[in-house]
């Protein structure tokens, strides 16, 4: 087998590399959640929320 | 309702105290700084030609794809009407039944719906007129090569994924001019920031054509015939995080991004929380793709893949009910209008099938209970409540929103709209019930044993045998549903002939001013 792929297959198993994803993922989910809630992004989403009715699609 | 249409009327928040965005013109009142060209766009600028086009084609294979239903549900119960003729045994109608009703209906209706919503968020034409009519064709096609292949029993035997190795690669490329002419729209936006309802759509684009092109990796045999790259456990695996996440991302994200389009519309009332659907949208597309190996516990798969997707079917409840509350929220001060709206009440019913659905599946996917539920009706009831409630349900509820806006006409009869949502509601009831009572006798039969240990029905034929009448109570329930769609057909031809009629006879009337 290839050697890097032979290593690449070992980091798996040794799970460091699937604990780092999960740390990744972690992150991640709690960084949108801070970005939606996030009081400076309050008048911004209120107005996206009002977007399907502000297309003038009725006229 | 249908009169309400042309004039869009401020929304108010329950509770809140009128400012003066709410007192004036509301359009202007939008920040201006999310918009590049902060002028209006003229309706005239979209096409909505395909739209129609793939309106029509909704509303044909879904009458197509139900009665097929229908006709499978009938051969279970009264097995004569197989007709002793292979090409229209079970075996080969039930994929032609499901590829007709996923890719055909809830397939053209994503489009239909894509084509109109995207255009007006984004506020720009679709980026290649041309490439929206290929994609139209050639899905068309693809849908009338599934319907002559499966009935002949050509087959990849892949659930869901029947169709033979060219009609994957047709598929693939008629899909990559879909991604071209969305994502190309999406570059020349006029609107800077990409309501929620394109980021479920940009997740139904791009992650349908991961897992069509990684399923239906194959090596072709001769033209109809081929192998597929995967063998033993690894095909099972690739197919069913294939499987299941078709059910997530062609039934589940477009229709979600639908609902945060067309329910707000019909209710006119802001989405009820706008970070909501944020933290919805990341947390349901995250957990989705790996829910698959829920469809093989007590398999050959190692025992921590199939934990794996236990607990990520399982928490994949929080975010599904995340998005039921904000649709249903959405119509917070808007109730008093489900009562005489017929789109509001298609939609009230889908969001609730949505939210019952997403909690009966997790629930499916603990591996005792999978135990009790794998292989039985049970299965059926379930995705039948996602698919005629959820999936069937919003279809409806758009398809009669979108009637007198493409064709300038009100309906050709108002009331029957009610009525088609009545039948298919009890129709939708009786199907589901009659399943979950059949799955869990099915269940309970077939591990009861008796005082000695041994099985307590061992003759299989006997477990079988007392499914006839909760066959007959789903082919009734079934039947009420088509019944519905049928009587929704007639009413949009009428509806569009009469609009026709006008066009074409502009002489004969004076100018309308």
């Amino acid at each position: 087998m290839n050697p890097v792929l032979q290593a690449a297959a070992e980091s798996i198993s040794h799970g460091w590399l699937a604990g780092l994803v999960t740390v990744f993922f972690v992150a991640w989910f709690i960084g949108w959640t801070w970005w939606a809630f996030a009081p400076k992004n309050k008048q911004k989403f209120e107005k996206a929320a009002r977007m399907p009715l502000s297309d003038g699609g009725d006229q | 309702m249908w009169g309400q249409a042309a004039i869009p009327r401020p929304p108010i928040a329950l509770g809140q105290t009128p400012d003066q965005s709410q007192t004036t013109n509301w359009l202007e009142s939008v920040d201006p700084m999310q918009y590049t060209n902060p002028t209006k766009v003229d309706e005239s600028t979209y096409d909505d030609d395909i739209v129609r086009m793939f309106f029509g084609a909704t509303v044909l294979w879904g009458v197509v794809g139900m009665l097929v239903g229908v006709v499978i549900a009938l051969q279970l119960a009264w097995w004569p009407a197989n007709l002793g003729l292979p090409w229209t045994t079970f075996g080969r109608l039930r994929p032609l039944h499901t590829n007709a009703v996923i890719f055909a209906f809830a397939g053209n209706i994503c489009f239909a719906g894509i084509y109109y919503s995207m255009q007006r968020l984004l506020k720009t034409r679709m980026w290649n007129d041309m490439l929206s009519r290929i994609h139209f064709w050639g899905w068309q096609l693809i849908i009338v090569l599934a319907a002559v292949t499966l009935p002949l029993g050509m087959t990849q035997s892949k659930e869901y994924a029947e169709l033979a190795w060219p009609i994957d690669v047709l598929i693939t490329v008629i899909w990559v001019i879909f991604a071209v002419n969305f994502f190309g729209t999406l570059a020349t936006r006029k609107v800077k920031h990409i309501y929620v309802a394109i980021w479920f759509y940009i997740s139904f684009v791009i992650t349908i054509a991961v897992l069509h092109i990684v399923n239906s990796l194959a090596v072709p045999a001769t033209l109809f015939r081929s192998y597929p790259l995967y063998s033993g456990m690894t095909d099972a695996l690739v197919q069913w995080w294939y499987g299941h996440n078709a059910v997530g991302f062609f039934l589940t994200t477009p229709f979600l991004g639908l609902m945060y389009y067309y329910l707000p519309r019909a209710a006119e009332r802001p989405v009820y929380s706008y970070r909501l659907s944020i933290v919805h949208f990341w947390a349901l597309v995250f957990l989705y793709i790996w829910t698959g190996p829920h469809h093989l516990l007590y398999s050959g798969l190692p025992d921590w893949a199939q934990t794996l997707g236990m607990i990520f079917s399982v928490m994949l409840l929080a975010p599904s009910w995340g998005g039921m509350l904000n649709g249903l929220l959405t119509l917070r001060g808007a109730w008093n209008r489900v009562r005489t709206d017929p789109v509001l009440k298609f939609f009230v019913v889908a969001v609730s099938f949505y939210g019952m659905s997403t909690f009966e599946g997790p629930m499916m996917a603990i591996r005792t209970v999978n135990g009790l539920a794998h292989f039985t009706n049970w299965v059926v009831g379930h995705v039948h409540s996602g698919a005629l409630g959820w999936v069937g349900m919003m279809t409806f509820g758009t398809l009669y929103w979108l009637v007198p806006r493409l064709w300038k006409r009100e309906l050709a009869y108002p009331n029957w709209a009610t009525t088609h949502f009545w039948l298919a509601t009890v129709g939708i009831v009786l199907y589901t019930v009659s399943m979950w009572a059949a799955g869990l006798m099915e269940g309970l039969m077939w591990r009861a044993v008796n005082d000695q240990g041994l099985l307590a029905s061992p003759a299989f034929m006997d477990i079988v045998n007392r499914l006839d009448p909760f066959y007959w109570m789903r082919l009734s329930g079934g039947a009420l549903y088509l019944i519905g769609a049928l009587m929704m057909s007639w009413n949009f031809i009428r509806t569009i002939a009469a609009s026709r009629s006008e066009v074409q006879a502009p002489s004969a009337a004076p100018a309308v001013s």
